[in-house]
């Protein structure tokens, strides 16, 4: 099997749709001769010419707008929104057009739209260049919301989420850009609203999502050596959820973990805690607990940016409270 | 409102009428040996109550100043509250929980007793002074504003001292679950979990203890014989519970084998010397190899998220062994004569009374035969061999009267149980293969 970074595989997915489907284009800020300003779509300009990879002005709200447009009209466009921090400005399109068209027309028009984004924290890009949002989108509607985590998943994923229908706000994470792993020799596409397990455990599930999926697994690598058994779960996208993958993890361990680097208050995770009491009430034998950055603004500070976004230790921490070990006493 | 609002922090101590004796429900108070106000000691006589049977003094529950009499006089039912014991000055809690609803029959306490549940201070001014000239929806408003305020007491309850009896415990919603199933009282676990709560492992534990001390005294002493589980006790323990798992459904049918009796007795004497004689088991076996390579479904394993469906059928057969039992398996046995069948089978049980089956022996099976009839046993419903979608349970052939064309006649029957993992395959699929297998018995000619 080839071995990808996260950032090759998203141009793999979609270079390979451009070069399948004369109907796919891609448009965004910066993104033909610059290759976009963290490199994802380098080498496609020259590929596929001006009118196939086209670089847009400074409006996100035009951007947005523009793809919908093209959407309806028959085309099955990504755009790319710069940092997630940017997508406010697109926020009538995304939330008022593209999620409300197929909706309001009764199925007269469809938004086959992909908006790919990025964001994350750990690289003191400060407090409007790195925010964690997912979770705005979750809660509208007619939007598909898609969070991948390691580079299989963001190729094949990226894939289903050209070919879906309706619009879907692809999310990518900074700092995984340079993650390697192997992927399929040919893209594999995966269905949005598949959870994966990335790893087996007995004592507790952790949900994580994006970056957290990678500090959960060396987490939970840190508790097997203090015999505790985590299983760590990646709902890859938010909406659809896969409930049922989340609820039978945990009617199986009896304790949850969520994990996002995004804020913790209203964040994903207060969905996934939902859920679990909801549909697996009698099967806790402890409260959910919830990891995610704290309640500021992303600090400049490298120390304070730190300080403020959750790490290995934050879950290995939440997953010892909830099998009622504290981090000293050991027993 | 009705609703005891057990969430309250209560200092005071609420006594209750107390049942004296078995088949005691009522008592009636005749005179209260102390007065509000008065200082009283647990263990002092604090008022005489006649039952049916006698006239006794009730002593104090606890120490205190007897702060409020609920019932001065008159016939209570036991468990409802009479007094209300607690500091000086402390506020008396809310008694419309139940000491208002005690059954009174003197009538001066009616006067004494207000039967009006004592209103919160918002509650009676709003309520009671102008509920015409309230804001528009008051009532509703204020309900709104009750119900949250209870929802706010609920919240802090856990963290405020709570009664023994009726209070909230704190344990995990599986320890509750498990409480409930095992018919445990939880007031009686000790939590170790985070902040004392109790958690499904002191449940268990609980359980286990519960079990433990309620078994001897039960069991006559001495006569328990502990034989510890052998290794194929243990896997058939872990492998049949394993079994249990599966949502397992059973179908039967009876076979007339009269045709298969006639075919055994064709081949038994056919056998060559130093061979093995053709038993019905035989005759089976090849009748359900056949039948499960023309229903492939049913030769098949549950594997968690597929199905494997197997190309030949490696039919296993359970022998049993002292202190257990083992599946030998014949391979690809839809490929072999009944004769071959016979060897192979004799070969394997041979082996496995001497001990010298290998693992290979026991391995691939796809299917696996019981057979119980040369113990009597008519019909039985065997427990899967997981992960094998079927098994089936053999009885013995026995004469019965049937009806063949409107005429009750004698014919040697066998009744097959076919036990299925309804995960694998449904009951059409399984009807239609032990239907098929009750077909080649009857006419062994349909096996070709």
């Amino acid at each position: 099997m080839p071995e990808l970074s996260y950032r090759e595989a998203v141009r793999d997915a979609m270079s390979e749709a451009m070069r399948r489907d004369d109907d796919v284009f891609i448009m965004g800020e910066d993104i033909a001769e610059m290759g976009g300003s963290m490199g994802v779509t380098q080498g496609m300009l020259e590929e596929f010419g001006p009118d196939r990879v086209r670089n847009t002005p400074i409006s996100e709200m035009a951007i947005v707008g523009a793809g919908i447009g093209a959407a309806m009209a028959g085309m099955r466009p990504i755009v790319e929104i710069m940092y997630q921090d940017f997508t406010t400005l697109s926020m009538e399109q995304l939330v008022n057009q593209a999620a409300k068209h197929r909706y309001m027309s009764g199925g007269q028009l469809t938004v086959p739209l992909t908006v790919r984004t990025q964001g994350g924290a750990g690289w003191s890009p400060g407090a409007q260049h790195a925010q964690q949002l997912e979770a705005w989108f979750v809660h509208v509607p007619g939007l598909k919301v898609v969070f991948p985590s390691t580079p299989e998943d963001v190729r094949g994923l990226l894939w289903s989420s050209i070919y879906d229908d309706n619009p879907v706000i692809f999310f990518e994470h900074r700092t995984l850009y340079g993650l390697k792993g192997e992927v399929p020799d040919q893209i594999d596409p995966i269905e949005l609203g598949q959870a994966r397990v990335h790893r087996e455990g007995e004592d507790v599930t952790v949900v994580a999502t994006g970056r957290l999926v990678h500090e959960a697994l060396a987490a939970a690598e840190e508790a097997e050596g203090e015999g505790i058994s985590v299983e760590v779960l990646d709902p890859r996208t938010l909406q659809p959820l896969d409930e049922d993958a989340i609820v039978h993890s945990v009617e199986k361990t009896n304790r949850c973990v969520v994990a996002h680097e995004a804020i913790v208050r209203m964040g994903f995770g207060a969905e996934v805690a939902a859920l679990v009491q909801e549909r697996a009430f009698d099967y806790l034998d402890a409260p959910v607990e919830r990891v995610g950055a704290k309640f500021a603004p992303l600090p400049f500070a490298p120390v304070m940016e730190e300080f403020v976004i959750p790490h290995q230790a934050d879950v290995l921490a939440a997953i010892k409270r909830t099998v009622g070990r504290n981090g000293d006493a050991g027993s | 409102m009705p609703r005891p609002r057990a969430g309250a922090p209560l200092m005071a101590t609420q006594m209750t009428l107390p049942r004296l004796g078995q088949g005691m429900e009522s008592g009636t108070i005749v005179r209260w040996l102390k007065q509000e106000g008065d200082r009283v000691e647990k263990g002092e006589p604090l008022y005489e109550l006649d039952t049916e049977k006698v006239t006794q003094e009730v002593e104090a529950e606890a120490s205190g100043v007897l702060l409020k009499i609920l019932v001065a006089e008159g016939e209570v039912e036991v468990g409802k509250a009479v007094a209300v014991i607690g500091e000086e000055g402390e506020s008396v809690p809310d008694s419309s929980g139940n000491g208002a609803s005690a059954k009174r029959v003197g009538k001066e306490e009616e006067a004494e007793t207000p039967d009006r549940v004592e209103p919160d201070e918002e509650g009676a001014e709003v309520g009671v002074e102008k509920p015409a000239e309230g804001p528009a929806r008051e009532p509703e408003r204020r309900r709104g504003r009750e119900a949250a305020e209870e929802e706010a007491e609920r919240a802090e309850g856990p963290a405020a001292p709570v009664a023994r009896d009726g209070g909230r415990v704190k344990a995990s919603p599986l320890a509750r679950r498990l409480a409930r199933e095992h018919g445990i009282d939880l007031a009686a676990v000790r939590g170790t979990g985070p902040e004392g709560r109790i958690v499904a492992e002191d449940v268990e534990r609980s359980a286990a203890g519960a079990g433990a001390a309620a078994a001897p005294a039960e069991a006559p002493p001495g006569e328990v014989e502990v034989v510890p589980l052998t290794s194929i006790r243990k896997t058939i323990a872990r492998r049949m519970t394993e079994a249990w798992q599966a949502p397992a459904f059973q179908i039967a049918m009876t076979a007339d084998m009269g045709a298969a009796m006639r075919l055994r007795a064709q081949l038994v004497e056919r056998t060559r010397e130093g061979e093995a004689k053709p038993t019905f088991s035989d005759v089976l076996t090849k009748a359900c190899a056949v039948a499960l390579l023309r229903h492939r479904a049913v030769n098949a394993h549950f594997a968690g998220d597929s199905v494997r469906i197997f190309p030949t059928a490696n039919v296993g057969f359970a022998v049993a062994i002292e202190g257990g039992l083992v599946v030998p398996v014949i391979r690809s046995a839809e490929r072999r004569t009944v004769a071959e069948l016979a060897n192979a089978r004799a070969d394997l049980v041979s082996r496995t009374r001497g001990g010298k089956l290998t693992q290979a022996d026991l391995e691939d099976g796809t299917f696996t035969i019981s057979n119980l009839g040369m113990y009597g046993v008519d019909r039985f419903v065997a427990v899967l061999n997981p992960p094998q979608a079927a098994i089936l349970a053999v009885g013995a052939i026995e004469e019965r009267p049937v009806v063949r064309d409107g005429e009750v006649v004698v014919r040697p029957l066998m009744e097959l149980v076919l036990s299925c993992d309804h995960r694998s395959i449904d009951g059409a699929t399984a009807s239609e293969f032990l239907g098929t297998v009750k077909a080649f018995l009857e006419e062994p000619a349909l096996m070709l």
